[in-house]
């Protein structure tokens, strides 16, 4: 592999930041994170991250007004909710968000099979569910 | 009223069971005599002529009136029976008959005898009693205007019930996010333990387990307030008695408040009194509520005192948390001990926890027979203050979860 794919993780929650970082180090990315809200377009246009994983309930601004917010200053960046929301919703953010879909947290095989799908290495494969 | 709403819930009520007079003279009776029962009695509008206990015809105050004060009525007819110038076809009803119909028939009749009364018979044609159309008219028009409250009424009731609906979808919403969310960290961070295991890295696995505790801990207090309101709910929620001393407790809620000031710049004093204070009531419920108002105070402070103080009198103990937090908005009170309600938007809340403490600590409330008041001012504080009966007194019920 030539150069590792990057990921910026936004989430309130330390737990899943120190989590989730981890276990996607070991499948050989390059993982960032970021504790708020705030400041996460910079972080896009500085790293340029081939996957955002976006949180949706966090403080003062919740990730799918983020994802507005961030698309329309950075159309293309490569945003995928996660989240512990019901699927059902996640699949309407993402439809009214206009972000590229989801991961429900809790599932490791599924977040590691989700996000190569999302960062592009197995898009022959059928996503597990709900589509995007 | 009430027996407007049965009727007009049943429908239009029958012929029978409005029966309005059982006047009734044998068709012989002179017309003299029947003019005297009406001079006599102001409310009397009709009578029926019987024979038999069959009805033969009725005669009506203003017909009767009108007949014999006439020129010479009263000499051509006074003697006569009183069938000789009584209507001897009226209208007959069966007593089954439902009061819209029956109306609808008088109505039919010719003009002038439309507010005849109606004559209302058995099974077997034998006379049962007098319907008067006025009557009947005020009824139909009663329940009309009862039928449009009613209407109102539930419009009302179903405006409320989609607002119910929409807190209780909420509700579910934010349940399930707050339920799942400890768990999926406790799948993570058993995934990573599995990883730092395989990979030996044992020193990883002591810090792991401590996240793994702390977030099963989260998830633990969420299960169980969640049981404890659907416990509410249901009138599940039992009253354990025994003698205990408040203020003993109020020094231990204190010092558990202590451990969650955290860093933060928060002082927490107690007043009370110093010697013991016996309560015979719930104590565990008792703790429950006072350490919900005690963590809420040192959530929502961040810097200033947390002020935690009882008094006791004519067998009322009082205890108010007074803090230096952020205060609550005048329009947001009303609406702070709903389930779930945190003031912020449940997606971009900046405190955690469900929502549903305060809910809890006032349903329990009422449950022991005391009640809870607030005092706020956005930017300043607030002080919630708790009165209870230092001895239960048996069942109170739970006039909020009546719903």
């Amino acid at each position: 592999m030539n150069e590792k794919k990057k990921i910026l993780i936004i989430d309130d929650d330390e737990k899943y930041l120190i989590t989730t970082k981890e276990i996607l180090e070991d499948e050989g990315y390059e993982v960032y994170i970021q504790h708020r809200p705030i400041g996460s377009t910079n972080a896009i246009k500085r790293l340029k991250p081939d996957l955002v994983l976006l949180d949706i309930n966090m403080p003062a601004l919740s990730g799918d007004k983020l994802s507005t917010i961030i698309l329309s200053q950075e159309k293309d960046a490569p945003i995928v909710f996660y989240s512990s929301n019901d699927e059902d919703y996640l699949r309407r953010a993402v439809s009214e968000c206009g972000v590229n879909g989801y991961i429900c947290k809790g599932n490791i095989y599924e977040l590691r099979r989700r996000v190569a799908y999302y960062i592009g290495q197995n898009r022959d494969e059928p996503l597990p569910y709900g589509g995007l | 009223m009430e027996a407007l709403q049965m009727e007009s819930l049943m429908g239009s009520p029958l012929a029978g069971s409005l029966i309005t007079s059982h006047e009734c003279v044998y068709p012989a009776t002179t017309t003299s005599y029947v003019a005297d029962r009406f001079f006599h009695a102001a409310q009397l509008d009709a009578v029926a002529l019987v024979e038999g206990r069959e009805p033969v015809g009725l005669v009506m105050r203003p017909k009767l009136l009108y007949t014999l004060f006439r020129r010479y009525g009263f000499e051509l007819y006074g003697k006569k029976p009183i069938i000789t110038i009584a209507d001897t076809e009226p209208l007959i009803l069966h007593e089954d008959e439902r009061l819209d119909v029956a109306l609808d028939k008088a109505l039919e009749r010719p003009v002038e005898d439309i507010y005849d009364d109606i004559i209302v018979v058995n099974d077997d044609g034998l006379y049962v009693g007098l319907l008067s159309v006025k009557q009947m008219i005020i009824q139909q028009s009663n329940s009309l205007a009862n039928n449009i409250v009613q209407k109102e009424m539930a419009k009302e009731r179903a405006k409320e019930f989609e607002k119910i609906n929409q807190i209780k979808s909420q509700f579910i919403a934010n349940v399930t996010h707050d339920l799942r969310s400890p768990l999926n960290a406790i799948l993570l961070v058993a995934e990573l333990i599995k990883m730092s295991c395989d990979n030996g890295y044992k020193e990883q696995v002591r810090d792991r387990v401590s996240i793994l505790i702390s977030s099963a801990n989260n998830l633990k207090a969420i299960v169980n307030n969640v049981l404890d309101l659907s416990k509410i709910e249901a009138g599940k929620m039992e009253v354990i008695c025994e003698s205990f001393d408040l203020v003993q407790i109020i020094h231990e809620i204190a010092e558990t408040a202590k451990v969650l000031i955290g860093r933060k710049q928060v002082d927490i004093d107690v007043i009370a009194n110093d010697g013991p204070i016996f309560m015979n009531s719930d104590s565990v419920k008792i703790r429950q509520i006072l350490t919900n108002l005690m963590s809420n105070a040192v959530k929502f402070t961040e810097k200033g005192k947390v002020v935690f103080e009882m008094s006791i009198k004519n067998n009322m103990v009082m205890v108010s948390v007074r803090d230096t937090g952020i205060g609550i908005r005048e329009e947001d009170l009303s609406r702070l001990f709903i389930a779930f309600n945190q003031l912020e938007d449940g997606k971009s809340k900046r405190y955690e926890g469900t929502g549903l403490g305060l809910t809890i600590a006032q349903n329990l409330l009422n449950l022991l027979g005391g009640a809870i008041s607030i005092a706020s001012k956005y930017g300043e504080g607030t002080t919630f203050t708790v009165h209870l009966p230092s001895v239960y007194k048996g069942v109170y019920t739970n006039s909020n979860n009546k719903e």
